[in-house]
């Protein structure tokens, strides 16, 4: 247990000491580190971030749930406390000081070639580090003896530094308040190398890095440069984002793989403000004209975009598109060059439907490029019944350019379909939809229902409960939704939109907001279910199944609000992720 | 006298003989006595091992130890009733299955049943569940319906050592068995052949046992019976109940009064009984009539598949040459007795997949004949799976994230030094019989390093050899 324990400390902090020039400031991080780094992960302000993470409100968050409380009663655990006391008396520190002390003016970590890495950790308490990394090899030669095995701490000195390893493959030194470590020798015999001069080339060199760091706020706590002309060059990489990918892919994903295809380098910058966390992402790729077969997400006017989130009670997700979808079909065929069968099956079924339109001209060429969808958690009426496994609903709400004229096709085609269920349905002995045509809130809805008039018990019934397929238009918004209830409530959300006469968002291709409170509350309404699923799926026992469960409901829980999005400016694709954490009160 | 693949079964276990027995001519009234240890066949741990192979899916070190203490008769009578609860875990389980059917995922019930089969405290049930699964063999390609599919394991299940009548009326009529034979409406009108046919030649009789009248007549006896909102329902005005010649019996026959007829056919235990000992004694030999004869003449007198499996379990024809290692290990025994023998669990959803890659999709046997089983399991590319399942099992790397330590079994059993936990490995899971050539390659590969994480993933490779071995591959 001790042995592990210091293994995995020495990978976060280790230390050697023997600093050449100790009193001499030394230059920033990234002109020790090598050019051809894949990936580099900068913490610059560690303050900022350590605050969040060890803040009172987050370790009670943590230490609150199941699976903590659990493992605080393992034996293991308890050694485990036992050793971070004995190091607290020995440092005559304790453990959070400890590690704002060590890990305080900076981290960088950067991913190189062949399978290596290199971290890089700035302590703002340089004793501490020299202090801590004495007693870990004190630890690490008892721990030797105790167990009759030599002693595997060796170090070496290497351009005026000793260089330490403590089983022979990893590598460190530490260099005034700075600790460098590395999987492999080579790597850290180049940074000494890179910092006597013998060396010239390093990071801050690399114009793919500059050009990358220049997008990055100097604010951000965090940033990171992913080389894609590096990554872009993998087989597994051209494969994923290869044009022929499958339809609904390529429409979620608009222009994003050619964007990726395009650039040189990805950057992220997280910004962390009180208990949100805003990331932001560029990447340099300058997209095709606006004539190319990718532009169906990129709005024709200026003032043209995604249309804002449509909220109703008890949300989950709301996601909102600028996507062209005449434009896109249209461009199948240089889209799609190798139709899938699954295509020509969805044309057939469509011409069915639509009888005998053209889909592409006369069905997809009455709908606007302002697609939303709505997911929410489901009520049920128990007089009716509740499902054993509850679902959310979902809709999809598109805008159409001739509500009057087309609005009537669509009705057509939707009995149409509702009537295929109904037949293949019956074919396999199981029971049809009822179509009821309500009206509510002064609109008259298509609405369909299981009858559960049969059904002995009203809870703990079949899937099938969770859907009431419903069609609903308002203006020029219609509604396909999997339940009646969700159609009603965006009916109400839709005439309040309409009174407050919202614009569109500028620049903007896609917009996703998850409510990450009620997605737990979901699946917490389905733990049964997800208990019972993971079981299986992981070979594990039901005790470690409902642990892992409540673990990754407590997670999900305080993620709070997240919301994406993403756009085009000026040619170029960038995205914000914003999580606004829902941590519990002190 | 046939063999299974050369290259499985090695030349020493088949040169072993019992020195009072032939292959060919076995004394029935000695074979079927209940085998008492003596010093010429002792009773040691290569025989529990065998015991545990076929009644159950292998057996832990504990199981082996405490079937060494009780002798044969005394395991062998906790195999066939186990003296624990199985109706909580049956009823637990079931739970699971159901739920999983009701939401109709067939993985699901896949899935929870391998589950059973690990942790089940009555493992022979499964093990004669899967036997009449595949006798009885319906698959979910047909069926498309995994409730049905449930409904009917359980039907296997809650028969499968009870009353061979019970089972047989039972699948004649269950609505997946009629689903699956293109058999949901029997119309007076329009008798359905082809079901009496399958009723007759894969279920009841074997082929050459009965005429194309007999089919027909035996259509005429089933028609009335509907599977409608997925049960199967008798409706009277459509049931012939003219007058019909089944097996060189007359009557107004029902369904139920054409399986009686079935079953009194002599065939019908021979049929049965035959499958059940390619099962559980030999699958290379085809036993002679006289050997077979007492179990059919007391089977037929009470369809008593208890009875019978307890007379084959217990026999002395079971603890000899003609019945050790004479079968080839299915997928599902392949997989499962590496899980027992670690004493852990695992990813059931991903096993049911590889299980069918390796060729055993359970609640889908390929024809309506179930499995071919024997030389079929084994050619050269699924015993190159075989070892990749192994492999996967084993490794951390893998969807089954390593749970399955050699390292750890031995520590268990208080095994920690590199010889011992090597012969605690070879013991476990071959009771330490396997040729000196065998035994002289694998002692080359017991592990040497000392740093522990070396050591154990040597320990993995010296347990991957043993998994990959021809004797591993017989049950």
């Amino acid at each position: 247990m001790l042995r592990r324990f210091i293994t995995l400390l020495c990978f976060g902090f280790i230390a050697a000491l023997q600093t050449a020039n100790a009193d001499e400031p030394l230059p920033p991080v990234a002109q020790w580190f090598p050019q051809d780094a894949i990936l580099t992960l900068e913490i610059s302000k560690t303050t900022d971030l350590l605050d969040l993470v060890l803040s009172p409100i987050l370790i009670k968050a943590v230490t609150s749930t199941p699976a903590y409380q659990n493992a605080a009663s393992q034996t293991g655990f308890k050694e485990f406390q036992g050793v971070i006391q004995y190091l607290e008396t020995i440092l005559g520190i304790d453990w959070k000081s400890a590690v704002q002390k060590l890990l305080g003016k900076g981290v960088t970590l950067a991913f190189l070639p062949d399978e290596a890495f290199l971290l890089a950790i700035d302590a703002e308490d340089e004793d501490l580090l020299k202090q801590l990394h004495d007693t870990l090899l004190g630890f690490a030669k008892d721990d030797a003896i105790k167990k009759g095995e030599p002693d595997k701490v060796e170090s070496k000195e290497y351009q005026g530094v000793t260089g330490w390893t403590l089983d022979g493959k990893e590598a460190h030194v530490i260099i005034g308040n700075r600790l460098l470590y590395s999987n492999k020798s080579k790597v850290l015999k180049d940074v000494l190398d890179r910092r006597a001069g013998l060396i010239n080339q390093n990071l801050t060199e690399n114009q793919v890095y500059q050009s990358a760091k220049k997008t990055v706020n100097a604010d951000a706590a965090l940033s990171i440069f992913l080389r894609l002309d590096i990554l872009n060059k993998l087989p597994q990489m051209q494969k994923a984002l290869a044009q022929n990918m499958n339809p609904l892919l390529a429409l979620l994903l608009a222009e994003i793989p050619e964007a990726i295809q395009k650039s040189n380098w990805l950057s992220l910058a997280l910004d962390v403000s009180e208990e949100t966390l805003s990331l932001n992402a560029s990447m340099d790729g300058m997209l095709s004209d606006t004539a190319g077969p990718m532009t169906f997400a990129r709005p024709d006017k200026s003032n043209n975009g995604a249309p804002p989130i449509l909220t109703v009670p008890r949300q989950i997700a709301g996601i909102s598109f600028y996507r062209d979808l005449y434009k896109f079909y249209a461009a199948k065929d240089d889209l799609f060059p190798e139709r899938t069968s699954g295509l020509i099956f969805f044309e057939n079924m469509m011409g069915i439907f639509f009888t005998g339109r053209d889909l592409t001209e006369e069905v997809w060429k009455e709908t606007k490029p302002e697609i939303r969808i709505v997911a929410a958690k489901q009520e049920y009426d128990p007089s009716i019944g509740i499902p054993g496994t509850q679902f959310p609903a979902f809709a999809v709400i598109f805008k159409l350019h001739n509500p009057q004229k087309f609005g009537e096709v669509v009705e057509e085609a939707w009995q149409k379909a509702i009537g295929l269920i109904n037949f293949t349905r019956g074919q396999q002995a199981q029971p049809g939809l009822l179509i009821d045509r309500p009206v509510y809130n002064d609109i008259k809805i298509t609405s369909t229902y299981f009858s559960s008039v049969q059904e002995e018990k009203k809870t703990n019934l079949d899937t099938r409960y969770n859907f009431q397929p419903t069609l609903a238009r308002i203006d020029d918004n219609l509604i396909f939704s999997s339940t009646d209830q969700l159609a009603k409530d965006l009916i109400d959300s839709l005439k309040k939109e309409k009174e407050q006469s919202v614009e569109s968002l500028k620049n903007t291709h896609s917009v996703v907001e998850l409510d990450a409170v009620q997605i737990s509350s979901i699946l917490k309404t389905n733990r049964e279910t997800m208990v019972r699923q993971n079981m299986v799926e992981k070979g594990i026992s039901r005790e470690d199944a409902e642990t892992e469960f409540d673990l990754l409901t407590y997670v999900i829980n305080y993620l709070g609000h997240a919301s994406l999005n993403v756009g085009t400016q000026k040619a170029h694709t960038n995205a914000k992720l914003e999580i606004k954490l829902n941590l519990p009160n002190q | 006298m046939p063999v299974p693949t050369a290259a499985l079964v090695s030349n020493s276990q088949m040169g072993k003989k019992s020195p009072t027995e032939s292959h060919i001519q076995v004394d029935p009234q000695w074979a079927w006595k209940p085998y008492e240890p003596c010093a010429e066949q002792p009773w040691n741990l290569r025989w529990a091992g065998h015991l545990y192979r076929r009644a159950a899916f292998g057996a832990t070190w504990k199981q082996l130890q405490q079937a060494l203490a009780d002798g044969p008769q005394k395991t062998a009578d906790h195999l066939l009733r186990p003296q624990v609860d199985i109706n909580g875990f049956d009823q637990e389980l079931g739970e699971y299955e159901s739920s999983a059917a009701k939401s109709e995922s067939a993985e699901g019930i896949r899935a929870w049943w391998l589950r059973r089969m690990i942790q089940t405290p009555h493992p022979l049930l499964e093990k004669m569940t899967l036997f009449w699964h595949g006798h009885f063999a319906l698959s979910n390609t047909s069926v498309k319906n995994a409730q049905l599919m449930y409904q009917y394991i359980c039907l296997l299940r809650q028969n499968a050592m009870g009353s061979y009548e019970s089972l047989f009326d039972g699948i004649a009529h269950n609505p997946a068995m009629l689903i699956a034979l293109d058999s949901e409406k029997n119309r007076k009108a329009q008798p359905n052949e082809n079901f009496a046919l399958e009723l007759l030649q894969a279920f009841g009789l074997g082929p050459s046992h009965f005429t194309e009248n007999d089919v027909r007549e035996t259509a005429r006896a089933f028609t009335g019976w509907f599977v409608m909102k997925n049960q199967s329902r008798f409706i009277p005005r459509e049931h012939d109940a003219g007058s019909k010649k089944i097996l060189g019996e007359e009557g107004n026959f029902t369904s139920k009064d054409a399986i009686q007829t079935v079953l009194r056919q002599p065939a019908a235990s021979r049929f049965v009984i035959r499958k059940l000992y390619r099962w559980f004694i030999s699958e290379i030999e085809y036993p002679p009539d006289p050997l077979m004869a007492p179990l059919e003449e007391s089977f037929a007198k009470d369809y008593d598949i208890e009875k019978l499996v307890s007379t084959m379990l217990r026999s002395n024809i079971f603890f000899s040459q003609t019945a050790y290692r004479k079968r080839i290990k299915s997928p599902v025994e392949f997989a499962l007795g590496i899980i027992q023998g670690m004493e852990a669990n695992v990813s059931t959803t991903k096993l049911g997949q590889d299980l069918a890659a390796l060729g055993q999709n359970l609640y889908h046997p390929p024809t309506i004949k179930g499995w071919p089983g024997g030389r079929h399991w084994i050619n050269s590319a699924t015993l190159l799976s075989r070892c990749n399942l192994a492999n996967a099992l084993l490794s951390d790397k893998s969807l089954y994230g390593g749970k399955l330590s050699p390292l750890a079994i031995a520590k268990k059993h208080g095994f920690s030094k590199p010889d011992s936990t090597c012969k605690f490995l070879l013991d476990l899971y071959l009771q330490g019989d396997l040729d000196s050539e065998a035994r002289e390659s694998l002692l080359k590969r017991v592990p040497q390093s000392t740093e522990a994480n070396d050591y154990s993933l040597e320990l993995n490779q010296y347990a991957q050899q043993i998994f990959s071995l021809p004797e591993y591959q017989l049950v």
